[in-house]
């Protein structure tokens, strides 16, 4: 009869899974940063390709050898999550960057991002912003030259160097000249690598959404922050400031909001508090924009509100089915 | 008909159609059996036969010693071979009673039906009929349904909801109950609404089961005496766990640490009610029942309706053997069921199925990367990556706030979580922690 009577494998329940894991979310958002990826390279070159091919390198290299060196197993690396942080990290930096600093921060924002707080989903800050930040503080020059795209869309008639040299966000800033919502829409203005097109990071985020990677409320909230705080802002002073178009589709919004702050790991894990954080962090870039020193506040609103994080996790927890509250607590 | 459902949970693949057409089969009376004193929660029943005793069917083998407990029946005409010590599926030792079979006279013994008018019937006359027959509830959790069925002093129970979700994957056996005896679980009805005089009884059946909805729709106009109602279920695991039924089909939340009784229902599973009605108009204890044997190993998957005490190697043999490379047996279904190190088990009340799983995944655990999925299914809304956390750091406090002890273990939880992590282990080991020093506290 039993082709095999005994030894078999004990568990706890449950004794089936769903196919997902790890590995598959983080090549699914890698998949849906294609778009995004491609219209950069359309824009600034093969060059782009060799700077992502080096940043995923040495994401992977740094997180195996810091794995090696503390006796662990050094092929965490195939989850897929360093070689995210190579590329997000690109995304974020200037067209002209050296291929000297993507390496530097991409191993920075691996080993300080990342491996220091103990590895994948230890770490409270986004990697890929601890990186580009890194750069931003001890190569603040390198980091504010931007270079025009090539004029892809030359036959729609508008060209490219309006903008050549500063972004619209700086633009807007410092000399008062605001850039067509459509542009920036397109992506066809000056800005980080892979920032630029909002309309291929909408795609990517939107197939994120749908596939619940990506929680809509974190999106919505951040977005609808900006996009509120920065129209009242528009409507008390329309020549001092710009509209809230203008400040949704410039700068990393689009791709920060997608696929920046979003990060599972570093953002809360229930509704209330992706809620809380999309709108902290919108209220941080708004106020950056509008009133700070930069002409750009994305990456600080997140790298504030990512060390919020513990906190809003720790006052958000989802209240249990059939709680009672008693004396004012719960039980 | 609009389906009705509860909040979060998750859609496991069914794999129900191994067996869901497939009629009850009856097994052949096996020559010997091995029926636990322990198929219920609460405490073992006390052996009442000895060695060498000869038992007829229907026989008292175990009597309960406490409220929480429940009698064991002789499901075989037989003689008492030997009481013997014996693991029951996950664990805990049990003593069984081995029973050689006379095959001849257990197919002969018949149950005569006795024509009870269920109006002459009292509440008390028929918890004393659910006692004696040692009714416990046959969904697989084995509490003893007259405790149940009694709400104290200063409760009403107005509500009965008939459980016929089944919605673990894999398991027909409720099904196929409700298509072939939906006869019988009116006329069941019929006795505990005599009794109880509900105001309304639900027969709640997920949405992939038509074929037992419209058999208990095609009854209602003949059991126009009782306010039954047939809901429509999504098919969303886990719709058949209580306080999820509940809420579905009534609106009322069951508080946290209470029953459905302290909200005025009672929830009875398909065959537990089966088990009522041939407990009331047969006298018939519960000494059989049926069950699903399923699974990608197991060569000609069956509903089958087996003696308690049927060694699970018999049920193997009846369904034609174990093909493929399983792995994995379970008892259960494979969201709730208990993993089995070896075929050395055999039928109890709560027998809902047996699967045969090839190439089950022995998954290892990776970094929990905050995905948020497990809160985002836990039926209970609780914070399942903070209990596993907490549980491996050793914090009890943190654990008793996060309300652990309200998670049911239904392991939506652990179904989706990309990391592999087995929370449902994790709060176990915790609840196990806080109910053994609580108990060590009371002592002092
Ligand atoms: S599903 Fe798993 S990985 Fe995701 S938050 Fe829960 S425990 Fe962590
Ligand atoms: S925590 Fe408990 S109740 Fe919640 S999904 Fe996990 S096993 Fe189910």
């Amino acid at each position: 009869m039993s082709a095999k009577a005994g030894g078999f494998v004990l568990t706890s329940s449950p004794h089936i899974f769903s196919k997902t894991s790890n590995a598959k979310i983080m090549v699914t958002v890698m998949a849906a940063l294609l778009p995004a990826v491609v219209m950069s390279v359309a824009y600034y070159g093969i060059r782009v390709v060799f700077l992502y091919v080096l940043s995923v390198t040495v994401a992977m290299a740094t997180e195996a050898v810091t794995k090696i060196f503390r006796r662990q197993d050094w092929r965490s690396i195939l989850d897929g999550s360093a070689a995210l942080t190579g590329v997000l990290l690109v995304m974020t930096l200037p067209p002209a960057i050296s291929p000297l600093l993507v390496a530097l921060a991409s191993g920075f924002a691996i080993f300080i991002g990342k491996e220091v707080f103990g590895g994948l989903g230890a770490n409270i800050f986004n990697p890929a912003l601890v990186g580009r930040a890194f750069l931003s503080a001890a190569y603040p020059v390198a980091m504010t030259r931007f270079s025009a795209p090539r004029p892809l869309f030359a036959f729609l008639g508008r060209s490219a160097d309006t903008v050549s040299q500063a972004t619209p966000l700086a633009a807007a800033r410092f000399e008062g000249v605001t850039t067509p919502w459509m542009d920036l829409f397109l992506g066809q203005v000056g800005g980080s690598i892979g920032e630029t097109s909002a309309v291929a990071l909408i795609i990517g985020g939107v197939v994120l959404m749908w596939l619940k990677i990506v929680n809509w409320r974190l999106v919505g909230s951040y977005l609808g922050t900006v996009f509120l705080l920065a129209g009242i802002a528009h409507l008390m002073g329309p020549n001092q400031y710009p509209t809230a178009l203008f400040h949704l589709f410039s700068g990393g919004l689009m791709l920060a909001a997608f696929f920046m702050i979003t990060d599972m790991v570093t953002s809360p894990v229930t509704n209330l508090g992706v809620i809380i954080l999309g709108i902290g962090a919108g209220l941080i870039v708004v106020l950056i924009r509008l009133f700070g020193a930069f002409p750009e506040g994305v990456m600080y609103s997140i790298l504030l509100m990512n060390a919020a994080t513990p906190i809003i996790n720790r006052y958000t927890d989802t209240r249990p089915f059939g709680a009672v509250r008693q004396e004012g607590r719960r039980v | 008909m609009a389906h009705l459902t509860f909040k979060k949970g998750v859609h496991p693949p069914s794999n129900k159609s191994f067996t869901e057409h497939r009629s009850i089969e009856r097994i052949p009376v096996p020559e010997t059996l091995l029926v636990p004193l322990s198929q219920h929660l609460g405490v073992p029943a006390n052996p009442v036969v000895q060695k060498g005793d000869h038992v007829a069917v229907g026989d008292l083998l175990g009597e309960a010693p406490r409220l929480i407990s429940a009698r064991i029946h002789s499901p075989a005409a037989g003689v008492v071979k030997r009481i013997v010590d014996q693991p029951l599926p996950g664990g805990n030792l049990a003593q069984y009673v081995e029973i050689t079979v006379d095959r001849e006279a257990t197919e002969r013994h018949t149950f005569p039906g006795n024509d009870v008018d269920p109006a002459s019937v009292s509440r008390e006359q028929l918890l004393e009929i659910i006692r004696a027959a040692g009714v416990v509830g046959m969904g697989g959790a084995t509490f003893p349904t007259d405790v149940k069925f009694s709400p104290t002093k200063d409760k009403s129970l107005d509500v009965l909801v008939v459980n016929g979700a089944e919605c673990e994957p894999y398991l027909t056996c409720d099904h196929r109950v409700m298509v072939e005896e939906t006869e019988a679980l009116m006329r069941g009805c019929r006795a505990l609404h005599n009794a109880y005089r509900f105001e309304a009884i639900y027969i709640a059946i997920e949405a992939n089961k038509p074929d037992a909805i419209k058999a208990f729709e095609d009854l209602i106009a003949v059991y126009s005496d009782l306010p039954i109602k047939v809901v429509s279920l999504s098919t969303k695991y886990p719709q058949g766990a209580e306080k999820m039924l509940v809420r579905t089909v009534t609106g009322r939340v069951i508080p946290t640490g209470k029953l459905p009784l302290d909200v005025g229902a009672v929830v009875c599973n398909v065959q537990t009610l089966f088990a009522i009605y041939e407990a009331y108009f047969f006298r018939k204890p519960v000494i059989e029942r049926v069950l699903t044997v399923s699974g990608a190993g197991i060569d000609r998957p069956k509903n089958i309706r087996a003696l308690v005490g049927t060694p699970l190697e018999l049920l193997v043999e009846h369904c034609g053997g174990i093909t493929g490379p399983v792995n994995k047996v379970v008892a259960g279904g494979p969201m709730t069921g208990t993993s089995l190190p070896t075929l050395d088990y055999s039928v109890s009340k709560g027998s809902s199925g047996f699967l045969f799983l090839t190439n089950a995944d022995v998954e290892t655990e990776n970094p929990c990367i905050r995905c948020s999925r497990c809160v985002s299914v836990c039926p209970m809304n609780l914070m399942p990556l903070k209990l596993a956390a907490y549980s491996r750091a050793g914090r009890y406090s943190e654990l008793k706030r996060l309300a652990v002890n309200s998670c049911f273990e239904c392991g939506s939880c652990s179904f989706v979580c990309p990391a592999k992590i087995n929370i449902v282990a994790y709060v176990r080991h915790a609840k196990k922690y806080i109910r053994l020093h609580n108990a060590r506290e009371n002592k002092r």
